[in-house]
């Protein structure tokens, strides 16, 4: 196989998964300036390494090496590590020591269709988490891949994507109701909604 | 648990902002990856040089009115073009000199454990042009000897490294800044700085001076 016909191949499969790769890269990073980066040198990794793909998922194996750009090259750059920061939300939780149920789906806070501000302030509290709920939660909930596409791409067991997913879950509503507890009265019944 | 999320073309719309990349970057990543396939064999390449040929015209043509002379081969552009972005990074590094002496008899032997070559050093403090020192720099694919002297208030950077043939010296004018190059018993040499043409040759004609001693 020349070169050219792998390059023909590679933007065939990869190109099409573009906005999933930097829909990851955005919500890992927080800003489109640092995602756009991100995301070219993932593809540029990607494209160097394509040799190496065995024709498994290519969204999967895409966003794999998003992650991994982004963790490895990114955010070692970055000297703020946000998972370590305090927070409120996450500590109060395990205080309480005990995992969310599993089944809880009619807790859903993502259940909600509210208004545009409840919509911006649900952004933010995915935004907020730390990143190993909002990568679970934005494979899953965003970009809508499956228990088990979401495993291959985190390099985690089912297992945990599950509980990851559960508890991410928890603390976005956490979050969501103080970001939206705070300020406005009639927020109440959005969150009255979600609960 | 379904959130009744966006499909794929974007119709829907699930809780979550769903980030498209934007039309600039697309642009920009096809635009890195044929340039990362380019130095490989590729079938196109056989289609001849045209395309390369008609750039590197396009770029004649838009810095004809800085250079001098015209019939410089492309191969000299592209070293006065090497020489001048090291000479600039040095300035810019303040990481000129690797071996500060006005002792030409430091400079030389320090030069010795670097280079497979001895380039000549003559300090020129009488004459104005003040041996400042030397590093070593890379250029044209190989590591060179760049001696440093001082003029007055600039700094002129003389690269030197082995070289066949003989040929005129030849002055390049570049973004404001002069380069002049010459070649002498088997090495070449290449001085640029922001002097003025008239002191650069000054430094040449003492440099050829020394060498003939």
């Amino acid at each position: 196989m020349s070169d050219s016909t792998q390059a023909e191949r590679f933007q065939q499969l990869a190109m099409p998964h573009m906005d999933a790769a930097y829909n990851l890269a955005r919500w890992l990073t927080g800003n489109s300036h640092d995602a756009e980066d991100v995301t070219q040198e993932a593809f540029l990794r990607a494209f160097r390494f394509f040799g190496s793909f065995r024709g498994e998922d290519a969204r999967t194996w895409l966003l794999t090496i998003v992650r991994n750009t982004y963790y490895t090259q990114y955010r070692k750059a970055r000297s703020r590590d946000e998972s370590t920061e305090f927070n409120e939300d996450l500590h109060s939780l395990d205080d309480g020591g005990s995992l969310p149920a599993m089944g809880r789906a009619d807790g859903d806070p993502l259940s909600i269709v509210g208004r545009a501000d409840d919509l911006r302030l649900l952004d933010q509290a995915l935004q907020e988490l730390p990143e190993d709920y909002r990568e679970a939660l934005v494979l899953r909930e965003v970009e809508d891949l499956s228990y088990k596409e979401i495993a291959a791409t985190m390099a985690v067991p089912m297992g945990t994507v599950m509980s990851r997913l559960a508890r991410g879950r928890e603390l976005l509503m956490k979050t969501f109701q103080r970001l939206g507890g705070e300020h406005h009265e009639p927020r109440q019944a959005a969150i009255r909604r979600i609960r | 648990m379904n959130l009744g999320k966006q499909q794929s073309d974007g119709s829907a719309s699930g809780p979550f902002t769903y980030y498209r990349a934007p039309a600039t970057l697309r642009r920009r990543i096809r635009a890195a990856i044929s340039r990362a396939e380019s130095p490989r064999p590729a079938w196109w390449r056989n289609l001849g040089w045209m395309g390369p040929a008609i750039g590197f015209a396009c770029a004649s043509l838009m810095t004809a009115n800085v250079l001098i002379l015209a019939s410089i081969p492309s191969k000299q552009e592209r070293l006065a073009e090497d020489v001048l972005g090291s000479h600039l990074r040095a300035m810019m590094t303040e990481r000129a000199i690797d071996v500060e002496s006005s002792e030409q008899h430091t400079v030389k032997p320090w030069y010795a454990g670097k280079l497979d070559f001895s380039p000549p050093v003559t300090d020129f403090a009488r004459e104005g042009f003040a041996l400042a020192g030397g590093r070593v720099d890379y250029v044209d694919g190989r590591t060179v000897a760049a001696l440093v002297y001082r003029h007055r208030r600039h700094v002129i950077d003389v690269f030197v490294w082995p070289a066949q043939g003989a040929g005129a010296s030849q002055l390049v004018q570049r973004r404001g800044y002069n380069i002049v190059h010459w070649k002498r018993d088997g090495l070449a040499y290449w001085a640029a700085s922001d002097v003025e043409a008239v002191e650069l040759r000054r430094l040449e004609t003492l440099i050829e001076a020394a060498g003939a001693m």
